[in-house]
């Protein structure tokens, strides 16, 4: 032993329970530390996530496709652009799949630019399983398309795939993406979730149709794997369907 | 208290090499998982939703929390802060996850575990169960050898007193 020669067993055995001791507290101030780390990371964290969620929407991509009112009816799809498009595409989207957020990311200015060419109209069915602002979203989807801005609003939701969906955000997108305060129609239509039946009729329509997953793309009724396409290759399947 | 480097056997050098190297693996995988989760809540709810094992009021909570959680502990683990007992916090993260993913396969779920971001449903005959458990399980592997070995080169817990953080 190293230690000073008039040290007795009995001091040596005090050092090494003093040492333990320090060791211990220094292990619980540092565990303390760590835990307070990552708890203030984590809260940060979600006031980070409430705000983003919790925002106002920012404006979506502008688009000149026909704004013409569409009439809502049971089981049936919102048709964006124009009836005499020869070519159909179907979109089975939920407005919170993040798969949707990425496909119209991908595909969405392909599908765009058909539609104002009036090469191709979008059938959209709207589903809403993810969560409540799905559903939300889905029923402000068709006030809008009501009210003549379906095709903008579609853009801004999904631009804006990030933000929760409550009544406030949802009229505030149909503030900014049809340029003019919302009238009060519009406004009842997406507090009252006046289309809170139609919803569910496009949910029993995607079942009855066999759509397992969003987003599902058919074009004149032909099933589309979107795993493996591109924008390249959606533009050549729209130009050879409106040939035909 | 140590022994000095000269006479450390080679061995326990090797094992902090090894030590090393687990630190960065899982300090890397975590940083990058908790970021590209956190840039999309909507996704990471969405993901959290799909394994059905929350109660709505919980999902959203958890769904932006876990993301900030996974980068705090990648940050310190990449430190080389506290590892051991970061390594043993990281280690019952992982254990959770992969009861989640053991538990979504067992109910026949069709989902995508959301580990790197996305998740959600997917088709069936699209889910990777078999993939995410074995990369999770290596994780595992290597938060487990962290608590036993948390001595570790290129470490702020070297820095830092020798008795505390890393000591046996």
């Amino acid at each position: 032993m190293n230690g000073p020669k008039n040290m007795n067993a009995h001091e040596r055995a005090r050092l090494a329970a003093e040492q333990a001791a320090a060791r211990k507290r220094d292990q619980r101030i540092l565990i303390a530390v760590v835990a307070a780390f990552v708890l203030l990371v984590v809260a940060a964290g979600i006031g980070l996530q409430a705000w983003r969620t919790n925002r106002s929407p920012s404006v979506a991509p502008s688009s000149s496709v026909s704004a013409s009112p569409v009439t809502i009816t049971n089981g049936q799809p919102i048709v964006l652009g124009s009836a005499e498009a020869p070519t159909t595409i179907t979109l089975y989207e939920d407005f919170h799949c993040p798969h949707c957020a990425d496909f119209e990311e991908e595909f969405g200015p392909v599908i765009t630019q058909a539609q104002e060419s009036g090469s191709a109209r979008v059938e959209l069915y709207p589903m809403a399983f993810i969560d409540e602002g799905s559903a939300a979203a889905a029923n402000a989807m068709a006030c809008a398309a009501e009210a003549g801005f379906g095709q903008a609003f579609y853009l801004g939701l999904f631009a804006n795939h990030t933000l929760q969906w409550s009544d406030a955000q949802l009229i505030d997108l149909a503030a900014k993406v049809s340029g003019a305060s919302p009238s009060e129609a519009f406004k009842t239509c997406v507090t009252g979730t006046a289309h809170a039946d139609w919803v569910s009729s496009i949910n029993a329509a995607a079942d009855k149709n066999g759509v397992a997953q969003t987003p599902t793309m058919l074009i004149n009724g032909k099933s589309v794997d979107i795993a493996t396409l591109t924008p390249d290759a959606l533009k050549a399947m729209i130009t050879n369907a409106s040939q035909r | 208290m140590s022994a000095s480097a000269t006479t450390e056997p080679r061995l326990a050098a090797a094992a902090r090499w090894v030590s090393t190297g687990a630190r960065l693996v899982l300090g890397g995988v975590f940083l990058v998982a908790g970021g590209l989760k956190a840039i999309d809540p909507q996704s990471s709810v969405a993901a959290v939703r799909a394994f059905k094992l929350l109660p709505n009021s919980l999902v959203t909570i958890v769904g932006w929390a876990l993301p900030f959680a996974e980068i705090a502990l990648g940050l310190l683990m990449l430190a080389g802060i506290a590892t051991r007992v970061v390594a043993a916090a990281t280690a019952m993260l992982l254990i959770i996850f992969i009861l989640g993913v053991v538990s979504a396969a067992a109910r026949g779920l069709s989902i995508d575990c959301g580990c790197f971001g996305g998740g959600g449903e997917v088709a069936p005959g699209q889910t990777a169960y078999g993939i995410e458990l074995v990369r999770d399980l290596g994780l595992l592997l290597l938060a487990l050898w962290l608590v036993w070995q948390p001595r570790s080169r290129l470490a702020l817990d070297g820095f830092a007193s020798a008795r505390i953080g890393a000591s046996q």
